[in-house]
């Protein structure tokens, strides 16, 4: 992604809203590559608390994935003010794809 | 006894967690439509309450999904013993008995699994970002609209999966 000016304060700069923003379409996507993975046999996220089943695994990890992407962006991006616009469409696509991979019918199609 | 544990958790989850959070998502999507006029002042008025109504939600949405997966749906999915004839205590078996009540399971219930963690996430993500910079979320048109888009899909989201639980419910309750 663009960057720009390092001069202002990290309370000033919007590097901090963009990574946790991005970071909500990564932990989105995330969730549906769990989710798909699992539904075509190929990963399945080891169940966590048994009476809920496969979902307890799959959530907690999509979860974990997210917080450590926010993690990374955050203490990368901090300081800096970044270019809302790819981070924005990039965010956007993530989400999308994510409710995508989260809607049943889709798993009927692989 | 008027209501029973299961069905006390269930009106928890939905009405008093989702129902709230939906609540919280439309107040914060108020604060920032309104907010559009904003951007030349030098404190918009407000941003505390959108931070306070941001956080309130994604705090509502992830009590939601954690007392929704951990709680709820386990005696939703209990399995019946073999000769059972009556599946009322068995909401998943009872919905699947029946072609007709069976996409209540395999569409309604298997959406409202995965996608409202989506919604908590993203409307966390946007708390975060009120909280830190409180009026600048407003005054930037950018950032203001990047937050209202997030907001607007978990909106979307936890009214759809809502929905869903509604109709799941209506068909086989957790009593």
């Amino acid at each position: 992604m663009a960057t720009t000016s390092l001069s202002m304060t990290s309370r000033q700069v919007n590097g901090s809203a963009m990574a946790a923003l991005l970071a909500g379409g990564i932990g989105a996507f995330a969730m549906a590559a769990v989710v798909l993975l699992n539904e075509a046999g190929i990963f399945a996220a080891p169940t966590l608390y048994a009476p809920a089943g496969g979902v307890s695994g799959r959530t907690t990890l999509a979860t974990i994935v997210w917080l450590m992407s926010w993690a990374v962006l955050h203490n990368r991006w901090k300081a800096r003010e970044i270019a809302p616009g790819r981070v924005g469409a990039v965010t956007l696509i993530l989400i999308a794809l994510g409710v995508l991979g989260t809607f049943p019918p889709v798993w009927a199609l692989l | 006894m008027l209501f029973t544990d299961r069905s006390i958790w269930t009106m928890v989850h939905g009405i008093g967690l989702g129902g709230g959070a939906l609540i919280g998502l439309a107040a914060a999507l108020f604060y920032l439509y309104a907010a559009r006029s904003s951007e030349d002042s030098v404190a918009p008025p407000g941003s505390g309450a959108f931070a306070a109504a941001t956080a309130l939600s994604a705090a509502m949405l992830w009590l939601t999904v954690i007392v929704g997966t951990y709680i709820v749906f386990p005696p939703y999915r209990v399995t019946p013993p073999v000769g059972v004839t009556d599946l009322g205590e068995f909401p998943r078996a009872l919905l699947l008995a029946s072609p007709s009540t069976a996409w209540l399971h395999t569409f309604a219930m298997e959406s409202k699994e995965h996608m409202p963690w989506i919604a908590s996430m993203l409307t966390t993500a946007v708390a975060f970002v009120a909280v830190r910079y409180r009026s600048s979320v407003l005054q930037n048109a950018s950032l203001r609209s990047l937050s209202m888009a997030l907001l607007a899909i978990s909106f979307a989201l936890v009214a759809f999966v809502s929905l869903m639980g509604v109709f799941v419910n209506k068909v086989a309750p957790l009593d």
